[in-house]
């Protein structure tokens, strides 16, 4: 198995971050992800859910692999392992894998990596999630996503912070937050949307 | 304010009060457009006279909007239709749409031009599937009547969204499952609701796999001629790649869903149809499914949906590949069944019917066709068509055979089985409330936000 000398970085860094989460069911996981077999490494992320939120860092790094079908199969196995905490009754196991996905968050790996996050946490983030996720609409490469996760999630938290952050983000990003407070249900008569305005025009001619 | 709100400030202004007069004016003259005079003008209450042409332009125009297009040609030669604009985000293929569209039709690159056209009536959305709800949403939202790809959405939300648009705008919303107004689907759809084969209790759909990407290829620059930005559209931005493009988004869960939404929207297009069950939703749906081993491409290679409706009890299942039916012999004079490979059975408690195909081809059985409806046999709404079952609904206000409130309970169907895959779980469904009961995370995933500025 070929690791790429970033992944290999991000995965030490992993191993010294989360060293007291790893189990022999992450362990088997993250082996079986990287085999060279499809049908194995397919197995294991359709498996993955159950091994929760310990999984998740050591799954966030290895999307990082060199090997593109390993990358994919740890990705599909962290949204597998986002998606399985959030079924009715395990609310114990969906804190614990939110958790753990702040926690990615709020690391240094790569955007794509956390743009992911982002979007697991807008299916089964909840109040904990808002600030986290606010906190990157100014950020320029993240903020579109997090407008969209934080106007996903829920609740008076996410409505507030979209609100505080129509006074907060750049003037280029307004009209963005005001379409999420409509969608909230919230008058905003400042930035009138403009989702019918022609932008893109032809260089094709007309015959 | 900026100088694009500033413009579409002065677009609302000037589409509130123009007169007649000053369309023609405006828009046949001033401004360069084609001579076109609108069918509306002269109409009442915004839709053509029966005897005014249809003044339509094409929103998409590679694969099915390649096919609508030319076979809009046919009412055009007919005097029925005018084509006024041709629209797509990958300029090779909208060169190729206006050498066929001939002159006087308008090139875009932005839907949004031809939504500002007040003398177009009417529009053809073949765009990819992520893109039907916004721009059918926008279109009614501006006046014009729709004729939109099937499957109509990609999420509940987007249904309920087009659903509200198309009623409070009062446009005619056709979706192109077509099938519905085959010729051997009427023959179906009438031997079925005369009871021929007695209650149907059992409605077991097949379908051959969905493909696994066997050349998956890293992320890349987009072609010079796309304009991948607007391609994405309402989906939120990613890096362009090849196998996720024209033609192979569908094999995408996001955007294409696989064969269940693709075929679905045709095949369970027709038993809704057939059951009497536009309107009504299933209670629950159970799906299993078997994912690819290898590349980009997310949907199920194979999946089993199970629908349970109730009042009345009928259970409706998406089998993937399930158990295909060998298509049946017929003599040369009679239509070939081209695409044997989807279809469904029909279990009653008298007898079992099959059909193959379900859109542009829907073969039935042959007892069925050969069925004489005895005296007194119910008659079923035979469609003239399904361009015209449109036309006559925007002239008419008629509705469509396949409307918007049908169309979206069918894509339900598909979204809802390709959900249950997702979470991998059952779902209870109130289809009243159009939510997952006791399921939060579920219900989250029933919408998902769009990218600015392409919002519902």
């Amino acid at each position: 198995m070929t690791v790429s000398r970033l992944a290999g970085i991000a995965l030490a860094t992993a191993g010294t971050e989360s060293s007291t989460e790893t189990s022999p069911e992450v362990d088997k996981l993250i082996a079986a992800l990287r085999d060279e077999d499809e049908i194995v490494r397919t197995n294991a992320w359709v498996a993955a859910g159950e091994v929760g939120a310990p999984a998740v860092g050591p799954l966030a790094d290895l999307m990082l692999d060199a090997q593109p079908e390993v990358a994919r199969a740890a990705k599909r196995a962290l949204w597998q392992v986002a998606r399985h905490s959030g079924r009715p009754g395990a609310e114990s196991d969906k804190a614990a894998v939110v958790a753990a996905l702040l926690t990615v968050l709020a690391g240094e790996r790569p955007d794509a990596v956390r743009r992911e996050v982002m979007w697991m946490l807008s299916e089964i983030g909840g109040d904990e999630s808002v600030a986290p996720l606010a906190s990157l609409l100014s950020t320029a490469e993240l903020r579109e996503d997090a407008r969209m996760c934080v106007e996903r999630i829920p609740g008076t938290a996410s409505l507030d912070a979209l609100k505080s952050a129509l006074d907060s983000v750049p003037q280029d990003f307004k009209a963005n937050i005001a379409e999420s407070l409509r969608k909230r249900g919230v008058e905003v008569p400042e930035f009138p949307s403009v989702k019918l305005a022609p932008s893109r025009a032809t260089s094709v001619q007309a015959m | 304010m900026s100088e694009v709100e500033n413009t579409m400030s002065n677009r609302t202004r000037k589409s509130h009060t123009i007169s007649r007069r000053g369309f023609l004016a405006a828009a046949g003259v001033a401004a360069g457009f084609p001579a076109i005079i609108p069918s509306r003008v002269f109409a009442a209450e915004g839709n053509p006279g029966a005897n005014e042409r249809i003044t339509v332009a094409f929103i998409g125009v590679g694969g099915m909007g390649n096919y609508h297009l030319k076979d809009m040609k046919r009412f055009v030669d007919s005097g029925e239709v005018n084509i006024a604009a041709v629209c797509d985000a990958d300029e090779n293929r909208l060169r190729d749409a206006l050498q066929k569209a001939g002159p006087g039709v308008t090139p875009y690159r932005d839907y949004r031009y031809i939504l500002e056209r007040n003398d177009i009536d009417a529009v053809v959305i073949s765009t990819p599937d992520h893109w039907h709800a916004a721009q059918t949403v926008h279109a009614c939202q501006t006046g014009k009547h729709v004729y939109v790809e099937k499957p109509a959405c990609c999420t509940i939300e987007e249904g309920t969204a087009m659903v509200a648009a198309a009623r409070d705008n009062k446009r005619a919303v056709q979706v192109g499952s077509q099938g519905r107004s085959e010729h051997e689907a009427y023959l179906a759809h009438r031997y079925l609701e005369n009871g021929v084969i007695g209650r149907v209790h059992t409605v077991n759909c097949f379908h051959y796999p969905s493909p696994i990407d066997e050349n998956p290829v890293p992320d890349c620059e987009p072609p010079q001629e796309l304009d991948w930005d607007l391609w994405l559209g309402p989906m939120r931005w990613r890096p362009y790649n090849p196998r996720y493009c024209h033609g192979t988004f569908r094999w995408i869960m996001e955007s294409g869903g696989g064969q269940i939404r693709d075929r679905g929207a045709h095949v369970m297009s027709c038993a809704m149809y057939w059951m009497n069950a536009d309107g009504t939703a299933p209670v629950s749906i159970e799906a299993t499914g078997t994912p690819p081993t290898r590349g980009l491409w997310d949907s199920c290679v194979n999946i089993d949906v199970t629908y349970t409706f109730k009042n009345p009890d009928w259970t409706l299942t998406w089998n993937q590949p399930g158990q295909p039916v060998p298509k049946e012999e017929r003599t040369p004079d009679e239509p070939e069944i081209t695409r044997p490979g989807y279809g469904a059975v029909y279990h009653g408690d008298n007898g079992t019917f099959v059909h193959w195909g379900g859109d542009g081809g829907t073969w039935a059985e042959r007892k069925c066709r050969e069925w004489t409806p005895p005296a007194g046999a119910k008659e079923v709404f035979k469609s003239p068509g399904h361009k015209e079952d449109w036309f006559n609904g925007i002239r008419t206000g008629a509705k469509t055979i396949m409307n918007i409130e049908a169309a979206v309970g069918v894509a339900d169907l598909c979204n809802l089985g390709n959900l249950s895959y997702l979470l991998g779980r059952k779902l209870e469904w109130d289809g009243a409330k159009r939510q997952v009961i006791g399921d939060e995370a579920a219900n989250r995933m029933l919408g998902r936000p769009q990218r600015h500025p392409y919002h519902l």
